[in-house]
Parts: C-alpha cells; sequence; structure tokens
C-alpha cells in the first residue's frame, strides 16, 4: 500500500517534469533512467505485482474489459508499469503464465477506467498484496519454515519491510492456508480444462476410480517442494482456530474432485439420481465422505514414505481406491441379492396364499 | 490474433468459472456467466449472501418435494389397490416431475443436498402409510394439510424473490409459480374427496403442518 502511494507520487513529478501528454494520471513518459534507485525497486515490486495480480485475476478477470475492480486494478498496475518501463511489460507477458494479449485490449481502456479503478483498488490491493507477501514467501519456507520469519524473508524481496508482517494476525496459519487454496485452485483449473478438453471431444472421459486417482495424486504432488516441512505445516492447520478455514479448504476441494469427476448429469435425464431415491442423495455426502478419508491418510503416508518419486504412496493410493470400488459393488451386489430374495419371498406367499384359498376375495 | 485470442481467453474463462465461483466469491467483485447454455434457471450469484440465499431456497425445495414424493408412496402402499389408487397416482407422477426438476437445479449449481434426507425419507413414508390407514379421508386430509403448507412456503419464496428483483430470477420464479400451483390444485382434490370427513381433521391438519413447518426450517439450514 505504502509502495502504492510512493510510486504515484514518483509518477506524478515525473510527469509534471515531461513536457509531453497530458493525458490521464498514470501516463508517464519519463525514461526508465531519469528514475531514483526508490522507483526502480518500485518497479521490481510492480513487476512483481504484475505477476502475481496475473495470476490471480486469471481467476477473476471477466473476459470484457468492463469495470469491474479486479480488472481495473490489474490493468492499472500493467499500464503503470508498462508505461514506467517497457521492457517490464514484455518481460512480464514472457513471464506470466496468463494470456498476453489479454493485455492489448485492456490498454486502450485504461484510461477509462483508471478514476474508478483507483478507488477500488484501495479494497482490493490489501488481500492482493497479502496474497503476494505469502506466495513471494513460499520460496523461504524449506528454508525457515512454515513460520512468521518465512514471510518477513518474502515481505523483503518485495521490496517490502518485513514488519509488514504485522498484518498477518494468524501468522503460519495465514501462510499455510494461503498455499492450500493456492493448490487448490490449481487443482481446479487443471480439472476444468482437462473437462474442457473432454467436452471439445479432444480426450476421452477417464472412468471415476481413473479420474480420482490422478486428481489426488495430482494434488498431492503439489506439496512434493514442501514435503520436509509440511508435518510442520499439516499441525499449523489442526489449531482449532484453523480448523474451519482447513476443513472449509478440504470439503470444497473434494466438491470439485466429484464434480469434475462427473458427479452430476450435465445431460437432462438426471440418471444417476433420480433412480433410487431412498439412497441418490445420500451419496453426495458418502462419496465426499470417503474421498476426504482417501486423500487424508494418503497425505499421511506420503509425510512418512521414502521411496523414490512416492511410489509407495501412489499405490497406496491406487490400493485405497480399488477398496472403495469393490465396496461400491459388492454394495450394489448385496442390494440386488436382497431384492432378489424379497421378490422369491412375495412370490412364495402369493403361492401359499393361493394353496390355502386365501387369496380369494368375494 | 489478439482478437482471437481474447476470444479464446473468453472461452477459457466461462469454462473454468464454475469452480472459480468458489475462489472469488469473498470479494464483492462479479462473477463470470456460470453456464454456457443460452437458459438458465439459476442465475448466477453475486456474491455469497445471495448465492446462501439461492441455496437454501432449491435446498429446500428439493427436499420438500423429495418428502411430498416418499409421502404419496406410503400412502400408495396402503391404497394403492383401492378406488382412490389411481388418483393418488397421478398426484405422485407430478410431485415426480417436481422432483426431477429440482434434482436438475441442484446438480447442476452445485448446491449441497439438505444431510437429513434419510429422515425425510422415513418420515414422508411413515406420514403416508399412517394416514392412509385411516381410510381414504385420512389420506386426503394428509394431502390438503402437506400441500397447504408446501404452497404457503412457495409462495413467501415468491414473495421473496419477486421482492429482491423480479427480472434477475425470471426463470426461478416461474417454476416455483408453476408447481405452487400443482401443489394448490392437488389441495383442491384432497378437499373435494373427503377430505374434511375424517374424525379429528382439525387436530390432524395443525399437527401435520406444524411438523411441516419445522421441516422447512431444519433443511433450509442442516
Amino acid at each position: 500500500m505504502a509502495a502504492l502511494l510512493r510510486g504515484l507520487r514518483a509518477g506524478r513529478t515525473l510527469r509534471g517534469l515531461s513536457s509531453g501528454k497530458t493525458g490521464p494520471t498514470s501516463r508517464v513518459v519519463a525514461a526508465p533512467s531519469a528514475v531514483n534507485p526508490q522507483c526502480s525497486n518500485l518497479n521490481r515490486g510492480f513487476h512483481r505485482a504484475a505477476l502475481r495480480l496475473q495470476d490471480e485475476s486469471k481467476s477473476d478477470k471477466p473476459p470484457s474489459s468492463s469495470s469491474s475492480s479486479s480488472s481495473s486494478s490489474t490493468t492499472y498496475h500493467e499500464h503503470y508499469q508498462a508505461t514506467e518501463h517497457d521492457t517490464a511489460a514484455e518481460a512480464s507477458q514472457h513471464d506470466s503464465a496468463s494470456d498476453p494479449a489479454a493485455e492489448q485490449p485492456e490498454r486502450p481502456n485504461t484510461s477509462y477506467q483508471d478514476q474508478s479503478g483507483e478507488h477500488g483498488e484501495e479494497y482490493e490491493t490489501e488481500e492482493q498484496l497479502q496474497s503476494r507477501i505469502l506466495t513471494a514467501a513460499l520460496e523461504f519456507v524449506p528454508l525457515h519454515g512454515w513460520s512468521m520469519e518465512a514471510i518477513a524473508a518474502g515481505a523483503e524481496t518485495l521490496g517490502l519491510s518485513s514488519a509488514s508482517t504485522g498484518m498477518f494476525y494468524n501468522g503460519a496459519g495465514d501462510l499455510v492456508l494461503h498455499f492450500i487454496a493456492h493448490c487448490n485452485s490449481q487443482l481446479t483449473e487443471i480439472l476444468a480444462e482437462q473437462h474442457k478438453q473432454v467436452q471439445l471431444g479432444q480426450a476421452e472421459p477417464k472412468k471415476t476410480a481413473d479420474f480420482l486417482r490422478e486428481a489426488v495424486e495430482t494434488r498431492l504432488r503439489m506439496y512434493i517442494p514442501y514435503i520436509e516441512t509440511w508435518p510442520q505445516a499439516m499441525s499449523i492447520l489442526l489449531l482449532p482456530h484453523n480448523i474451519p478455514d482447513s476443513l472449509k479448504h478440504l470439503s470444497s476441494m473434494v466438491d470439485d474432485i466429484w464434480y469434475y469427476a462427473g458427479d452430476r448429469s450435465t445431460d437432462v435425464s438426471g440418471s444417476s439420481l433420480n433412480v433410487r431415491p431412498t439412497t441418490s442423495q445420500m451419496n453426495w455426502y458418502t462419496k465426499r465422505a470417503v474421498l476426504t478419508g482417501i486423500y487424508n491418510t494418503t497425505e499421511l503416508v506420503m509425510l512418512q514414505d521414502s521411496s523414490p518419486d512416492f511410489q509407495d504412496t501412489w499405490s497406496f493410493l491406487d490400493n485405497r481406491i480399488q477398496d472403495v470400488v469393490n465396496m461400491a459393488s459388492s454394495a450394489k451386489q448385496v442390494q440386488s441379492t436382497g431384492e432378489a430374495v424379497v421378490q422369491g419371498l412375495m412370490g412364495a406367499a402369493v403361492t401359499l396364499k393361493n394353496l390355502t384359498g386365501l387369496n380369494q376375495r368375494r | 490474433m489478439s482478437a482471437a485470442a481474447h476470444t479464446a481467453f473468453c472461452g477459457w474463462s466461462q469454462v473454468v468459472s464454475p469452480a472459480m465461483i468458489r475462489q472469488c466469491l469473498k470479494c464483492r467483485v462479479p462473477v463470470l456467466q456460470q453456464s454456457t447454455r443460452a437458459y438458465s434457471i439459476f442465475p448466477t450469484p453475486l456474491d455469497s449472501e445471495e448465492k446462501e440465499m439461492l441455496h437454501r431456497i432449491v435446498r429446500v425445495d428439493h427436499a420438500g418435494e423429495y418428502g411430498a414424493n416418499r409421502i404419496y408412496a406410503g400412502q400408495m402402499a396402503v391404497l394403492g389397490r383401492s378406488k382412490s389408487g389411481p388418483l393418488i397416482q397421478e398426484m405422485w407422477d407430478q410431485e415426480k416431475k417436481h422432483l426431477q426438476k429440482f434434482n436438475e437445479i441442484l446438480s447442476e449449481n452445485r448446491v449441497r443436498p439438505t444431510a437429513l434426507l434419510p429422515l425425510w425419507n422415513i418420515a414422508g413414508f411413515a406420514l403416508g402409510a399412517s394416514t392412509a390407514l385411516l381410510g381414504k379421508e385420512g389420506a386426503m386430509a394428509c394431502t390438503v394439510a402437506v400441500e397447504e403448507s408446501i404452497s404457503e412456503h412457495y409462495n413467501s419464496q415468491i414473495r421473496a424473490l419477486m421482492e429482491k428483483d423480479p427480472e434477475r430470477y425470471t426463470e426461478l420464479l416461474q417454476v416455483i409459480k408453476e408447481f405452487r400451483d400443482d401443489e394448490m390444485e392437488h389441495h383442491d382434490t384432497g378437499l373435494e374427496h373427503d377430505a374434511e370427513m375424517v374424525p379429528g381433521y382439525w387436530l390432524m391438519k395443525n399437527v401435520i403442518q406444524l411438523g411441516c413447518k419445522a421441516a422447512i426450517y431444519v433443511s433450509q439450514r442442516i
């Protein structure tokens, strides 16, 4: 936040120096060489801000250049650092994962959005600033563990003072929850992309068991860089004040996985949900509970797995999913056997009634 | 090239958005169009309050139709072979259609069904069967009581949605109104077929309606 204000002031003074354009406030003409060292630090910070914001705004950026605050704050940053530092814009296009061409349609519009963008930005920037710091702090986790030191080190790489850790009341919990949310959103992107491929007919739909296995494996592989310190992170998540949040993340991840595994019908008939009114909707809960159990146990196995590339963990996962599949099919068998038995009994009863003449009416 | 990339970006975000909505529900940023279909019953929630309200509506309506289904099943189990069998069967078929519709809405919009569904399964069947044991009049009285509370409930939902923003919820309102009319029809049918003749009609009706109100309250939340 302070960095932004400094940047704004620097921009304005530079604009006063230049004789050229009198456009909107953020259009700065001064060459980078005239910028003082503080500003270059800011440039680096804003460059990274653009990266983070582009990463995040990929998730909530509307396609059209409407004046929603997130897109305007993104474009404000993009535009600001694009005009401040030409090569930075190109570097961000190369470095960031998001669509570079999306910047171009946005850029001509920023002149209209700046005024409204600045107001909306105040609200958005604090959360985004926090997530920027936390994302930067992730690099230091192998060194400092999941702790305030890592957050302080992350804040320093962004050019902020390490005292800015004061805004994280939950400390290490914030860092772990941020990382979990980040992993979940990555997983959702991957699943959505696969789903799109299947919808477009470019890929074969997978069987449910395979889909679940791959989804859980993909998600757990995101922990591999941090596996040394992961026990510490898990214990942080088990602290009472973190439990509601961690449960929320876990349940939304499991719901997402089932959603993309096809646990609702996209066709109109609603076949899987309508057939048996007695058990169909309880499946919603049991499926999610089962997957939660599989995920948690596999995570625990992964913590003390020392095999190459965690092969033991993945075979554990395979076995668990196979168990579930077996249990589901044997449940079905029991049910159909039960039904057959009941029908047999009914038939026997009717035969008896016919034989004894009890079935006669009138 | 930039236009094509821009369109590709649009397509990407339209597919990604159903799950991304979860991520950005904290901030009050307008979310993307959830479904790529042209016709969608459920408007995309703008923020978490609206999402909560819409999910509650769908959850409790789904539970209500599910319960009504089981009540008719119970009645049919007892009275299925009697004279009023076809009548009850016809009303049951309409309820099945309602349930199917809500199943679709529930699953497409990723609404969590109420966890008490097994309870409504048993309770509904028990209510239908026990009132049917009192004869045809008992079954009809149960129908009248239940349909009356369901209609009242739908009416209050319609009022709530109309107060907020009738245009936004047009399709949803249409669905609810249509179902409410069907339920009123069942209510009138019940009255026509001597519902009031059952002994203890007043008591039975009030007890059942009280139970329905409790069920509605609980299903919205749990």
